[in-house]
C-alpha cells in the first residue's frame, strides 16, 4: 500500500490541469446532438478564438449529448470543477437554475454598461423566455432550431400530388399521407408520414402539435404548471392516434430519430418531422429531391424553439467568470453564429447574423434554410419546468402507449396529467401553494 | 550484586527471546497484514458504502439546496408508489428469467457441440466468443441498426424473405425481447467456456462406461453429464444473474427504459433517478433494495459456491 | 456416429454464421461510401469500391488515441494492483491459519455479490469525497481489490503441493521468498485467466466511467463510443459508428485472435471450472 499515495500523486500531476502564467485557463462544455462533423468544427471555432487573443485560454470539452453535458456538468461543479461556459439544452436552463447550479449573467450585463433588454433586443423574441429566469438573464442562445416538415418530391410527383404544394393543415398532411402510403395488402412499404417518437424528441413534437391546435404545453411565467389534460393536447394526442391507426400513414410503436432520418433517405416514409438541425445531414444526403414546409397547423402556425444556449456554472472565480463572459460574447457574436449556423443548419439566434452578406448568398442558395427562416416568426418558447426531463417523460410515456395501441388518447393525458402533477408538487407546494 | 545477576538474565539471552517474541507475534499478525490491503478496500468501497446508502435512503436532498432532512422511510414509500420502479423490478425479473436459462442452455448445447480440441472447433469457438469480448457499449450500436425499422440489417433480409419484420424497439411489448437477445447473444459464448472447461475435467471413463451400457446420447446427457456438470452450472447461474442485474450499457444506448418504461431495469431507474431527476434519496432506497437482493442472493449461493469449491480443491 | 458429428458440424458452422453477423455487417459498413444512409446500407455483401473514409470521420470525431491510453491506463492499472492484492490474500487464505479466518472468509466472499455497478450512487460520493473525481484512479480504486480474484487465487495455491514450500522454508526462504519464487510461478495459469477476464471487464466497462470522467483528456474507449451513437438529434452516419465501433473492438478482437488458444486452455486448467 505504500505505492499507493504516491501513484496517486502521480496521476493527479499527470491530470491536473497545469498552472499557468497570465492567462486565464477555462473550460467550456459543448454536446454535438446532430453529428461528429460539429465537433471538429467546434474545436477549429474555439482554437481561432484562442489564437486571436492572449488573455483567455478555453480549453473545448466535447460531452457527447445534451443529456450528458448537462449530468457532467452538474457532476463536475459538484466536484468543485466546474466549467466557466457550458453549451446547455436551452430547457435546462430553468431547471438548472432552479437547483442552484447556475450564476446570473446580469452583473456581466452590468460591467459592460447595457441591461438585459439591450442585450437581448438582437435575439430573436421566442428565444427570449428560455434565456431568462425570473427576469434575470442566465443563458445566451447560441444554436437554435425548430420542427420542419421534410418531404420527398419525387414520392409527391409520383403519387400525383403537386411537389411545390406540400401540406399546409393538419386535413391536408392526411390526405396526402394517405396517397403517399403504399402497401401490400397487411405490410406497408412505405409510410406517408413520420416523426421521431423517442424521448426528449416526443415531447417538442407534442409541444409542436398541441401548439399548431391553438395550444400551450406549460406555463412560459411559471414552472409548476403543464398544460397536458386540456383539449388541445387531447386533439394533438388524438391526432397521433388517428395518423397510426385509423389512417394507417403512420408506423406504430416508437421510431427514434435515426430510424426516422434514414427511412426518408431510404424513400421508406415520403414526409418526416425533423428539427431544423438537420438540414445539412439530409441535404448531403437525400439522393431524391425533397423539399422543406411549415410543421401543418390545425388551428395556427406555431412551432417551439429548440437547440442550446451558453451558461456559466456557479464556483468560478471572478477571473474565470470574466473571461467565460469574454468567450460567451464572441461566440454569440453575428459574425460567429451566422458561420456555425451556415455549418450547422442551426439558425442563428440573432437577427443581424442574417444581414451579413455571406448569409444572404446563403439564404438565397439554400431555399430550405429559407423555408426554416420564415417559419421563426411563428416559434415559441420551448418548455421548461422544474424537473424538465421527468415532467416531459411523464407525456412521452403515455403517448408511446397511444403510439403502440395500449391506450386511448383521452386516458392518456390525463395519466400524462396526474403524473407530471406529482413530479412538480414538491415544487408547487413551496412556492404557489405556500400560503401565509 | 549476586541478586542481580541472577535476576536479570545476560544480553546474551534476551536477544534470541526477543527475537523469538517478535517472529512470533510477527507471524501472528502477517495473515492480518496480508489482507489488509484487501480488507481496506473492500470495507472502503463495499462494505462502508453500503452503510452510507442506507442512511442516504432515510434522508432527503431539497432541490436547489446541499442540506439533508431525516425523512423515515417517506424515500421507499416514494419508491414503492412509483410506478416506474414496480415496472423496472417486473422487467428485471423477466429479463433475469429469459436471459439466465436462455444464454446458459445455449452455451451448454455450443460446449457440447464444441467440445473436441479440433482446429475447425476452435475456429467456431473463437467466432462464439467474440460477442462477449467487445463492450456492450459497442454491441449495442451495432443493434442499433440491426434493430432498425423498416431499413435495418433485420428488417431488410426478413422483408428478402417474405417476412415482415417488427418494431424491435419501438413496441414495448418486443423492445425487453430485443434488449434479451442482445444480452443472449453476447453472453452465451462467456458461459460456454465455463462449460468447455467443465466438459474437460469430466472423467472420460464414466462417459465410456455409459456408453458400453448401452446409454444413448439423450442418456448420458440427461443421467451423467448435466449432474457432473451442476458445480459449473452453480458458477454460472450466479454470474449470469449478477450481470442481469449489473448490465445497463445497452438500455442507456438504445432505449433509454423506453417505450411506455418497457426496458427499465432497476440499475437504469437507480442510474436515472440519481443523475437525471435529483432524486438522490429515491436512488438509494431502489440501491439498498438491490443489495439486500444480492445479500439474499449470496446466502442462498454461498453454500454452492462453497462446494464447488471443495470440489475443486 | 460419424455422419451425426458432420450434421452437428454443419450445424455449428450455420448458427455461427448467424452468430457472426452483426461483426460481418460493422466490416461490411464500415467501409461502405455514402455514409449517410439508404436501403443498401444493411446489405452484407461488400458491393462497392470500399473507403476509409468512415474511419477518418470517426478518427475526426473522436480522439481514438486518448482514449486507447485511458482505456489501457484504466484495466491494466487495475489488473496490477489486483495482482499483488489477490496474491497476499490469497496465500493467507491458503497456506495461514489464524483466528477468524473463517469469518473473514466470508467477508470476501459477500463481496463477491456485491458488484460496485450496484453501488454506484455511493461509491461516487465517496470518489469525489477522496478528490478523486475526474481522474482515472477514481475509475479504477473500487476495483483494487478482488474477491473473485482472492478466491481464484486460495484455489489455485491449495492445489500446489506443500512439499515445495517446505523444502524452500527448510533453505530459510522468507513466506514473500517462497510466494514470489514458487507458489506464483506455479499459479501461472489461474494468473493467466484472472488476468483475461480482468481486462475484458474493464476494458468494456461503461457505466461507473461514465459516472466518474468528465474530461476529455480523461475519457475512455466505452464513452467516447457512446458520445458517438448517443449524441444525435437527426442525422445517423451508419457507416462511421461503424467504424468508429469497429475501431473500439478490434484491440480486444486481435489479442483474443492472436492469444484464443492459451485464453481457453488457461481457462480450462484454472481453477475457474468452479
Amino acid at each position: 500500500m505504500r505505492w499507493l499515495p504516491s501513484l496517486a500523486a502521480a496521476a493527479v500531476a499527470v491530470l491536473a490541469p497545469a498552472f499557468a502564467d497570465a492567462q486565464t485557463k477555462i473550460d467550456f462544455f459543448f454536446p454535438v446532438p446532430v453529428d461528429g462533423k460539429l465537433a471538429k468544427e467546434m474545436t477549429r471555432l474555439v482554437k481561432t478564438y484562442n489564437d486571436s487573443q492572449k488573455d483567455v485560454a478555453v480549453t473545448a470539452v466535447y460531452t457527447g449529448s445534451y443529456d450528458e453535458t448537462k449530468l457532467k456538468a452538474q457532476a463536475a461543479a459538484n466536484a468543485g470543477k466546474p466549467p466557466a461556459v457550458v453549451l446547455m439544452s436551452a430547457n435546462f436552463v430553468l431547471d438548472l437554475k432552479l437547483s442552484g447550479d447556475l450564476v446570473s449573467l446580469e452583473p456581466m450585463l452590468k460591467a459592460d454598461g447595457t441591461t438585459r433588454m439591450q442585450f437581448l433586443a438582437d435575439f430573436w423574441p421566442a428565444l427570449h423566455a428560455n434565456a431568462t429566469v425570473d427576469g434575470e438573464l442566465y443563458g445566451v442562445p447560441y444554436q437554435n432550431s425548430t420542427p420542419l416538415l421534410y418531404y420527398n418530391k419525387d414520392q409527391f410527383k409520383e403519387a400525383g400530388l403537386d411537389p411545390e404544394k406540400p401540406p399546409q393543415t393538419w386535413a391536408e398532411l392526411v390526405a396526402d399521407a394517405k396517397k403517399l402510403t403504399k402497401g401490400n395488402g397487411d405490410t406497408i412499404e412505405r409510410y406517408g408520414f413520420s416523426m421521431p417518437e423517442g424521448y426528449d424528441y416526443l415531447g417538442w413534437l407534442m409541444e409542436a402539435l398541441t401548439m399548431s391546435n391553438g395550444g400551450k404545453y406549460f406555463n412560459e411565467e411559471y414552472g409548476g404548471e403543464v398544460y397536458y389534460d386540456t383539449p388541445t393536447m387531447l386533439g394533438a394526442a388524438q391526432f397521433v392516434e388517428d395518423l397510426v391507426f385509423k389512417h394507417k400513414v403512420m408506423p406504430q410503436g416508437v421510431v427514434e430519430a435515426g430510424g426516422v432520418s434514414t427511412n426518408f433517405l431510404a424513400g421508406k416514409a415520403s414526409m418526416v418531422l425533423l428539427s431544423t438541425g438537420s438540414l445539412s445531414f439530409i441535404r448531403d444526403n437525400m439522393k431524391a429531391a425533397y423539399g422543406v414546409a411549415f410543421v401543418p397547423r390545425n388551428v395556427r402556425n406555431a412551432v417551439p424553439i429548440g437547440g442550446g444556449s451558453l451558461v456559466m456554472f456557479k464556483g468560478l472565480n471572478d477571473e474565470q467568470k470574466k473571461a467565460g463572459w469574454k468567450f460567451i460574447k464572441w461566440l454569440s457574436s453575428a459574425e460567429t453564429l451566422a458561420g456555425w449556423s451556415r455549418f450547422t443548419g442551426y439558425f442563428a439566434p440573432r437577427k443581424s447574423s442574417y444581414d451579413l452578406p455571406e448569409m444572404k448568398d446563403f439564404i438565397a442558395k439554400h431555399p430550405d434554410a429559407k423555408v426554416a427562416l420564415e417559419q421563426l416568426p411563428y416559434a415559441k418558447p420551448w418548455f421548461a419546468t422544474y424537473q424538465t426531463v421527468a415532467v416531459r417523460k411523464a407525456l412521452e410515456d403515455e403517448i408511446q402507449a397511444v403510439l403502440n395501441g395500449k391506450k386511448k388518447a383521452p386516458q392518456a393525458i390525463k395519466d400524462a396529467q396526474r403524473n407530471a402533477d406529482a413530479l412538480m408538487k414538491p415544487y408547487v407546494d413551496q412556492t404557489a401553494l405556500k400560503l401565509p | 550484586m549476586t541478586s542481580i545477576a541472577t535476576e536479570a538474565p545476560s544480553l546474551a539471552e534476551i536477544r534470541p527471546a526477543r527475537r523469538a517474541l517478535r517472529v512470533r507475534l510477527g507471524r501472528r499478525a502477517l495473515p492480518y497484514l496480508l489482507l489488509a490491503p484487501s480488507i481496506l478496500l473492500l470495507a472502503g468501497f463495499t462494505y462502508l458504502p453500503i452503510f452510507r446508502v442506507i442512511w442516504d435512503s432515510l434522508h432527503e436532498q431539497i432541490h436547489g439546496s446541499r442540506e439533508n432532512h431525516f425523512v423515515g422511510l417517506a424515500n421507499y414509500v416514494g419508491l414503492f408508489s412509483d410506478t416506474a420502479f414496480g415496472q423496472a423490478v417486473g422487467n428485471n425479473l423477466v429479463y433475469a428469467a429469459a436471459t439466465v436459462p436462455f444464454s446458459m442452455g445455449l452455451a451448454l448445447l455450443f460446449a457440447l457441440a464444441l467440445q473436441r480440441s479440433t482446429r475447425f472447433n476452435a475456429v467456431l469457438r473463437a467466432l462464439l466468443l467474440f460477442p462477449s469480448m467487445v463492450p456492450l457499449v459497442a454491441a449495442a450500436s451495432l443493434f442499433f441498426f440491426i434493430f432498425l425499422p423498416g431499413v435495418g440489417l433485420f428488417d431488410y433480409y426478413l422483408a428478402k424473405i417474405g417476412l415482415h419484420g417488427a418494431n424491435w424497439l419501438g413496441d414495448p411489448d418486443i423492445a425487453l425481447w430485443s434488449l434479451i437477445g442482445i444480452t443472449v447473444w453476447k453472453n452465451a459464448g462467456y458461459y460456454m467456456l465455463f462449460y468447455l472447461a467443465g466438459l474437460q475435467t469430466m472423467p472420460g471413463e464414466v462417459l465410456e462406461a455409459a456408453t458400453i451400457d448401452g446409454a444413448n446420447g439423450w442418456q448420458r446427457l440427461r443421467y451423467i453429464i448435466i449432474p457432473l456438470l451442476a458445480p459449473t452450472t452453480a458458477f454460472v447461474l450466479v454470474i449470469a444473474l449478477i450481470n442481469a442485474l449489473i448490465q445497463v450499457d445497452h438500455v442507456i444506448v438504445l432505449t433509454k427504459g423506453g417505450p411506455s418504461n418497457a426496458t427499465k431495469l432497476v440499475l437504469y431507474y437507480i442510474f436515472e433517478q440519481a443523475t437525471q431527476n435529483f432524486a438522490a434519496g429515491k436512488a438509494a432506497a431502489a440501491s439498498v433494495l438491490s443489495v439486500a437482493f444480492l445479500l439474499a442472493l449470496s446466502v442462498i449461493s454461498l453454500k454452492t459456491m462453497e462446494r464447488g469449491a471443495h470440489a475443486a480443491s | 456416429m460419424r455422419r451425426a458429428s458432420l450434421v452437428i458440424a454443419g450445424l455449428m458452422l450455420v448458427v455461427v454464421f448467424f452468430w457472426s453477423t452483426p461483426f460481418l455487417w460493422t466490416l461490411v459498413a464500415s467501409f461502405r461510401p455514402d455514409a449517410g444512409a439508404g436501403i443498401g446500407m444493411a446489405s452484407l455483401v461488400p458491393d462497392y469500391k470500399p473507403t476509409l473514409a468512415n474511419f477518418s470521420d470517426a478518427l475526426e470525431a473522436g480522439d481514438f488515441a486518448i482514449y486507447y491510453l485511458n482505456t489501457a491506463i484504466v484495466a491494466f492499472g487495475i489488473l496490477a494492483v489486483q495482482i499483488v492484492t489477490i496474491s497476499l490474500a490469497g496465500y493467507a487464505f491458503a497456506r495461514l491459519s489464524f483466528p477468524g479466518r473463517e469469518i473473514i472468509f466470508y467477508v470476501f466472499l459477500l463481496q463477491l455479490m456485491l458488484v460496485p455497478p450496484v453501488l454506484i450512487v455511493p461509491n461516487l460520493r465517496a470518489i469525489v469525497d477522496l478528490g478523486l473525481y475526474g481522474t482515472l484512479l477514481g475509475v479504477m480504486a473500487p476495483y483494487f481489490a478482488s474477491a473473485f480474484g482472492t478466491f481464484l487465487m486460495r484455489q489455485t495455491f491449495r492445489q500446489i503441493p506443500r512439499d515445495f514450500e517446505e523444502a524452500a522454508t527448510i533453505d530459510g526462504a522468507h513466506w514473500w521468498q517462497t510466494l514470489w519464487h514458487v507458489l506464483l510461478p506455479m499459479a501461472k495459469p489461474g494468473l493467466v485467466a484472472f488476468s483475461l477476464v480482468s481486462l475484458m471487464a474493464h476494458w468494456n466497462e461503461f457505466l461507473w466511467p461514465l459516472m466518474v470522467l468528465n474530461e476529455p483528456r480523461t475519457q475512455t474507449l466505452t464513452i467516447g463510443l457512446a458520445s458517438f451513437a448517443l449524441g444525435s438529434e437527426g442525422g445517423k452516419e451508419w457507416g462511421v459508428l461503424a467504424a468508429g465501433t469497429l475501431l473500439v473492438m478490434f484491440p480486444l478482437l486481435a489479442l483474443f485472435a492472436a492469444f484464443q488458444r492459451q485464453f481457453v486452455d488457461s481457462f480450462m486448467f484454472s481453477g475457474l471450472k468452479g
